[in-house]
Formats: C-alpha cells, sequence, structure tokens
C-alpha cells in the first residue's frame, strides 16, 4: 500500500498582477477580458500538498515543499514531484496562520 | 590545523528551533477519523464507544492535540462511502459544531486528514487512550505517524531555523 502524507498551510507568494480591458466583439457587445501583466504582487493563499510514494521520495518531497508552494490543491506521487516541482508549484514561503485539518 | 577567527563568520547553531510553518498530516480514505475540538475527554470517549459499537470498528485509539481537542481513530479498514457515513452520523448525534466543520471539509476533499506534526504552540498529538483491537487501520495509522514524525526530525536537523 502506497504511503500519502498531507502537507497544507498557508503561504505568501508572488502573483501577476491582473489588468481589465473591453473589447467589442463582432456582434457589437463590449465584452471584459483579463490580462495578466508582468508586474507581481505579494499575497497569500492556502494551499495543500497530497503526496503518495515510496518513503524515501516522501522525505525528499516534505523537504522540497518548505520552498516550492502548492498551485491549489495537490495531489501528487513524490517522485513525479520531484522530477518537476515547478509544475506543481511556485516559489515562495510558508506563514504562520490558523487552518483548518 | 588552526582555524583563522575571520573565516568563521556565522554559526548555525543546532540549539535553534526550526520553524515549522507548514503542517503535515496523515491522510487517506480507509480509515474512519475524527475530529472533537471544545469537547471533554469523557464526552470524546462516550461519541467514540458509541460509534465503535453501532458501526462495529473493533477498536478505537484517542489522541489529545491540545486541550480539549482531540482525535478519535477507529481500527476497521471501510469503504470511503461508509467512512462518511460514520463521520457524519457521529458529528450530527454529538452536536459539536467545530466536528461537523471537519466533516463538512472532509467531504469536500474526498479523504480525511489528522494532523501529526506541531501547529502554532500546539504540540504534536499524543495518545491518551486505547480501546478494543488495535492490529488494523489503527497500527497502519501508527507506523505512518512514526513516519512522518522521523521526516520532521531528519528536516529539524538539516534545517534549523535562524529567525
Amino acid at each position: 500500500m502506497t504511503k500519502r502524507i498531507a502537507v497544507y498551510g498557508v503561504f505568501e507568494t508572488l502573483a501577476p498582477v491582473v489588468q481589465r480591458y473591453w473589447k467589442r466583439r463582432i456582434d457589437g457587445v463590449l465584452q471584459r477580458y483579463w490580462k495578466k501583466t508582468t508586474r507581481l504582487k505579494k499575497v497569500t493563499m492556502s494551499g495543500r500538498y497530497e503526496f503518495h510514494g515510496r518513503g524515501r521520495d516522501l522525505y525528499k518531497a516534505v523537504v522540497r515543499a518548505h520552498r516550492v508552494m502548492p498551485r491549489g490543491y495537490v495531489d501528487v506521487s513524490a517522485e513525479k514531484f520531484l522530477e518537476h516541482p515547478e509544475k506543481y508549484g511556485q516559489e515562495g514561503s510558508w506563514i504562520e496562520r490558523e487552518v483548518v485539518s | 590545523m588552526s582555524i583563522q577567527r575571520s573565516t568563521v563568520r556565522k554559526v548555525l547553531g543546532l540549539k535553534e528551533k526550526w520553524c515549522h510553518k507548514s503542517i503535515l498530516g496523515y491522510s487517506d480514505t480507509e480509515t474512519v477519523k475524527l475530529d472533537f475540538d471544545n469537547a471533554s475527554f469523557k464526552t470524546v470517549r462516550y461519541w467514540a464507544r458509541r460509534a465503535m459499537r453501532w458501526f462495529k470498528l473493533g477498536g478505537f485509539l484517542i489522541l489529545k492535540s491540545s486541550a480539549n481537542h482531540y482525535h478519535v481513530v477507529f481500527n476497521r479498514c471501510v469503504s470511503w462511502s461508509e467512512n462518511m457515513h460514520v463521520l457524519a452520523w457521529a458529528s450530527l448525534l454529538s452536536h459539536n459544531k467545530r466536528a461537523q466543520r471537519y466533516a463538512l471539509m472532509q467531504c469536500i476533499k474526498e479523504s480525511s486528514t489528522l494532523r501529526v506534526s506541531p501547529k502554532k504552540q500546539k504540540p504534536s498529538p499524543r495518545i491518551v487512550y486505547r480501546y478494543g483491537k488495535q492490529g488494523g487501520r489503527i497500527l497502519d495509522f501508527l507506523h505512518y505517524r512514526k513516519m512522518i514524525k522521523n521526516i520532521i526530525r531528519k528536516v529539524n536537523v538539516c534545517e534549523p531555523c535562524m529567525s
């Protein structure tokens, strides 16, 4: 049976600032769109990793997860996470905040 | 061989405790787990015994996470639907609002989780009571708990906190 560990909490990370713009469609309706700018702002988010796999991989994944913050709810094998951590998360730091398990 | 005084810039002391800000927990779908907050030990034991007898769960383990906060782990392996059945039954009948909230959150996540690592000022949950059979899911839970604690210990040694 595979071993499963949850790493969760609240973290701070840099997210792109979104900008609103309007564009008239062919049918004449003024449509609102959002685009991501290159500017970044610091945001506080909550997220969660669900790692499963071998003990050694789990240990490495937990250590890696201290620097790489999850993109929402991430359920991934520890081995795959270690291969491409940037695919499942982004740079940031965990902060102490009340969370429910 | 002597080390020049100027070469040592900073001491990364192991005495200082590393701040573990993310939380590590045990998560699965086959073990029935309850989280009773703002409840006395006797109340928790009463509801654990009642649930165990009603659903024939074999045995249970009570862990104290902090004052008046307890976790319960049952022994029998169950399906996810039966797991949710027990969780909803116990949380509704006990009239514990926090337990009901916990049950809802596990439904959303589609797997139930209990904390193993310390959280803020709270230490790791400690075992305070055992009842009935302990050889099934409880044994697995204790095994994973030990593994997670080993990981925390290793990480603490490797990366001491400098804040």
